[in-house]
């Protein structure tokens, strides 16, 4: 069992748990200890290292769009956008809902909006406090600032006048002066009209304290608007779901429109002549309102695990079509040196383009063969898919995934190049003796033998498309991960920042799973059993 | 004329050499003539790097023939083919493949009309006949050396060859490993009669596992020095061999050849002849490889003591 524990830990790469599980079962502990502190201490006291540091210095830098958010402010973020997703499932739920179930829900939901009030009225109550208590504050604190900037601009007006008094004085007797005092003249007006610039510029100075004083945040103020928010949302939210549940409920819409056209039926009977016509045709139209709100389903809007569900696929998707390429031509380059030297020149040329560049033309290209994508067959087929189908594959999608493709095959085209090339001479001698045919020698050793390579390679294409995706996202406006981004930098609301930052830390956790992932695919099909460099 | 099964393998005047770009060619095995019965094991002796294990890739086709022929049962071989199975030096087992499928893979090319459940015995029988009958779904990175090599022993003789080419099996095994495996071969041999050329510098083992020893020069240009009848009756036994009034006699004729190939020069060429055993080494002083060449075809020609390529290509005609 140990031993088992042990194999699976060492295989998927988690080796930092080895010495737990050795120390559970008592062995050697000290020297455990010792490992424990090492590959699981040190990371968390650096961690921790790097949140006080995030803590003390995001404050210090302020934006146009507010402060750097602390690692508090990103958490309660996070915590949002899972709220968000959590309020718009139950919204789709309530939205086809019927019978018991959504009167209890209703009841349920109106109650809770019930007991909204109360609250609202503390936390409007708070903010108002809050208002004043920061007014006062302000007021106390921009008391002395104006009296010292009263006390400053009179003497600095007095001084000014003095000055100038002087200096008229002076120039009454000029006509008769000699031309160094005329000199002298002119450069005591210029020291006059400099001191004047700078006593404006102190004045001004004065002035920017108080701004300074006034625009300073105030936290209770802050904390109260929060819960006012908060309160807000929650209420907004329940009225939306009692609609969801009620009125634009979908088999209350049914049941009305079915009502409608019952009505409508009867009269038709009852009628004659252009009535009649305009009746039938109205309920051939009621008939069609009813098929589309039978198939109609709640619009919800991506939210941030959809959106990464579907930036995850399209990752796949992309690096699947940059493996169907890239390794059938590694394996080319890599059998024949005449196919090496034609392709390497391309393999070249095209390696160091960035995505930002395949991404249009890969959108023209895919817009080219998609141009209308609501009759387009595939898209259609794709849509009806179990799992993927509510991702709503667009040529934006597919756009991006072939940005991917293009971006991350040629680590796996070289590696598996590699791979082949450098076969063991041993086995294609084997090969020889045995006069395998070409597939047999490419299926039964090449490709084997080559694996490990190969995965190598993929392994860093799928690390390559996942960065890559999220920039190709970002300017096709493919619903995704980069979009979410994207929309938050124009959106511009307090709480973007710190989503951004959510997402710096959902992306990188995606990017090691998949990693990992890749890992263990290598250590899997390694036949020496030898352990991949992590 | 003899019958065909005592001149069953036949090598001619086998010379490997290797292009030098700034001068003469590398000549590495320079006519090397050996005549085999059907059946027979003769094993090839020498100093390491003397050219034997080229000898063995070039009738196993693994390595081009710069000049000369082999042929077997009076055809004349070209390239590698399953009926020379090797056994190499290091396993050269497929580490993806089990002891099993490794088997199988060549089984498969020589049975293409088998059927799933006649392959299966096939390899299993083998696979039992060099001990491995418990071990054979193993993969090669489970087992020992000796193991594995014994895998490659069973896929060589899975194949049915017509000869068997050892290219020295047990260089890398230690030498209890060593003996159990030379016992196994020897047993698998008797019973198969596999006429097999094997490849070793180890004088005890080629007293051992052969009815003849092949001495070769030391390179380059090396070639057959002497050959050597051994009386020992099969199938072998160990004590017996050891304890035969000739062993420590024939021992000593094989040291000795050898340390005087240690002590030749590469210039002046001291083939030790005069036993019935030696096959007239080729007495050419050639200093230009280039202008033997063009006098190549008449050498072969005029060659009596062993098949010229016509009489190959004539007796190639008759079967």
């Amino acid at each position: 069992m140990k031993y088992k524990i042990l194999k699976v830990i060492d295989v998927s790469g988690l080796t930092f748990l080895t010495p737990v599980v050795r120390l559970c079962y008592g062995e050697e502990p000290q020297k455990q200890w010792r490992e424990i502190a090492r590959f699981i201490g040190a990371p968390l006291v650096a961690f921790v290292v790097f949140l006080g540091l995030w803590t003390v210095l995001a404050p210090k830098h302020r934006t146009k769009s507010g402060e750097v958010p602390t690692p508090a402010v990103v958490l309660e973020s996070a915590n949002d956008i899972w709220k968000f997703h959590l309020r718009e499932n139950a919204k789709e739920h309530a939205y086809s809902m019927t019978g018991e179930e959504r009167q209890a829900q209703l009841a349920e939901a109106q109650e809770r909006l019930a007991k909204l009030p109360p609250y609202e009225a503390a936390a409007a109550k708070k903010v108002a406090e809050a208002n004043e208590a920061r007014a006062a504050a302000v007021t106390a604190a921009l008391e002395p600032l104006q009296q010292q900037y009263d006390e400053r601009q009179a003497e600095i007006a007095a001084a000014q006048a003095a000055r100038e008094s002087d200096l008229l004085k002076q120039a009454a007797g000029l006509e008769s002066a000699s031309v160094d005092e005329k000199q002298a003249y002119l450069a005591a007006v210029a020291s006059h009209l400099a001191a004047v610039d700078d006593e404006r510029d102190e004045l001004q100075e004065l002035k920017g304290q108080q701004t300074e004083v006034r625009s300073q945040p105030f936290a209770p103020l802050a904390a109260a608007l929060r819960t006012q928010t908060k309160i807000a949302e929650e209420k907004q939210f329940l009225t939306k779901l009692i609609e969801q549940l009620d009125r634009a409920n979908r088999a209350q819409k049914a049941t009305r429109q079915v009502a409608s056209l019952r009505d409508q039926q009867k009269q038709f009977l009852a009628s004659s002549g252009e009535d009649a016509y305009a009746l039938a045709k109205s309920i051939d139209k009621s008939k069609r309102r009813i098929e589309t709100t039978a198939e109609s389903t709640y619009a919800k809007p991506y939210t941030l695990p959809m959106q990464i569900w579907r930036s995850v696929l399209c990752v796949f998707v992309g690096f699947l079509i940059g493996t169907a390429i890239a390794v059938p031509i590694g394996v080319c380059c890599g059998l024949s040196k005449t196919a090496m030297a034609a392709l390497t020149p391309f393999i070249a040329l095209f390696k160091p383009v960035s995505p930002i560049v395949w991404l249009p033309l890969a959108l023209i290209i895919v817009g080219g063969f998609i141009p209308d994508p609501d009759k387009n067959p595939l898209i259609q087929w794709m849509e009806n898919l179990p799992f993927i189908g509510w991702m709503q594959i667009n040529p934006a999608f597919i756009a991006s995934a072939i940005t991917v493709a293009l971006c991350s095959l040629w680590a796996t085209m070289t590696n598996t190049a590699l791979g082949v090339a450098s076969i063991d001479k041993d086995h294609l001698n084997v090969a020889r003796v045995l006069q395998l045919g070409f597939w047999e020698r490419l299926f039964k050793i090449i490709i084997p033998s080559a694996l490990p390579l190969i995965f190598a390679g993929l392994r860093i294409s799928l690390g390559v498309g996942w960065m890559v995706l999220i920039a190709a996202e970002l300017l096709s406006s493919s619903e995704g991960i980069g979009k979410f981004v994207w929309d938050q930098f124009n959106n511009g609301a307090s709480d973007s920042f710190a989503k951004m930052m959510v997402v710096v830390f959902v992306v990188g956790a995606i990017g090691l799973l998949l990693d990992r992932i890749m890992i263990v695919l290598q250590r899997m099909v390694s036949f020496e059993g030898s352990v991949a460099a992590i | 004329m003899a019958s065909p099964d005592d001149r069953f393998v036949e090598i001619f005047r086998l010379i490997k050499a290797y292009p030098n770009p700034y001068g003469e060619p590398a000549v590495v095995v320079d006519g090397f003539n050996l005549i085999m019965r059907r059946g027979e094991v003769v094993s090839v002796i020498g100093h390491s790097g003397c050219g034997k294990s080229t000898v063995l890739t070039m009738v196993a086709g693994l390595n081009s023939i710069t000049q000369g022929s082999v042929a077997i049962a009076g055809r004349e071989v070209e390239g590698a083919g399953p009926d020379r199975a090797v056994v190499f030096q290091s396993p050269c087992l497929l580490p993806w493949m089990t002891a099993y499928q490794n088997v199988l893979l060549g089984v498969k090319q020589v049975y293409p009309h088998g059927s799933k459940q006649q392959r299966r015995e096939i390899c299993e029988h083998y696979l039992a006949e060099v001990g491995l009958a418990d071990a054979m779904h193993r993969y090669p990175r489970e087992m020992s050396g000796g193991m594995q090599q014994r895998v490659g022993i069973a896929r060589a003789i899975a194949l049915k060859p017509q000869m068997l080419l050892l290219d020295e099996p047990f260089g890398r095994l230690d030498s209890l490993t060593r003996m159990e495996l030379q016992d196994v071969i020897l047993r698998i041999l008797d019973r198969e009669r596999i006429t097999t050329l094997v490849i070793t510098h180890d004088v005890d083992e080629a007293l051992y596992m052969s009815d003849r020893v092949c001495m070769m020069t030391t390179g380059p240009r090396a070639k057959v020095g002497q050959m050597l009848d051994l009386p020992f009756a099969r199938p072998r036994d160990r004590k017996e061999v050891l304890e035969h009034f000739l062993y420590y006699e024939l021992r000593g004729c094989l040291v000795s050849f050898l340390e005087q190939q240690d002590k030749r020069t590469f210039k002046t060429v001291a083939v030790p002849s005069g036993t019935d055993h030696t096959i007239e080494a080729m007495s050419e002083t050639r200093s230009d490889f280039r202008a033997w060449r063009h006098e190549a075809s008449d050498l072969i020609a005029g060659a009596a003591d062993a098949a010229s390529t016509a009489t190959v290509e004539l007796m190639a005609g008759k079967n």
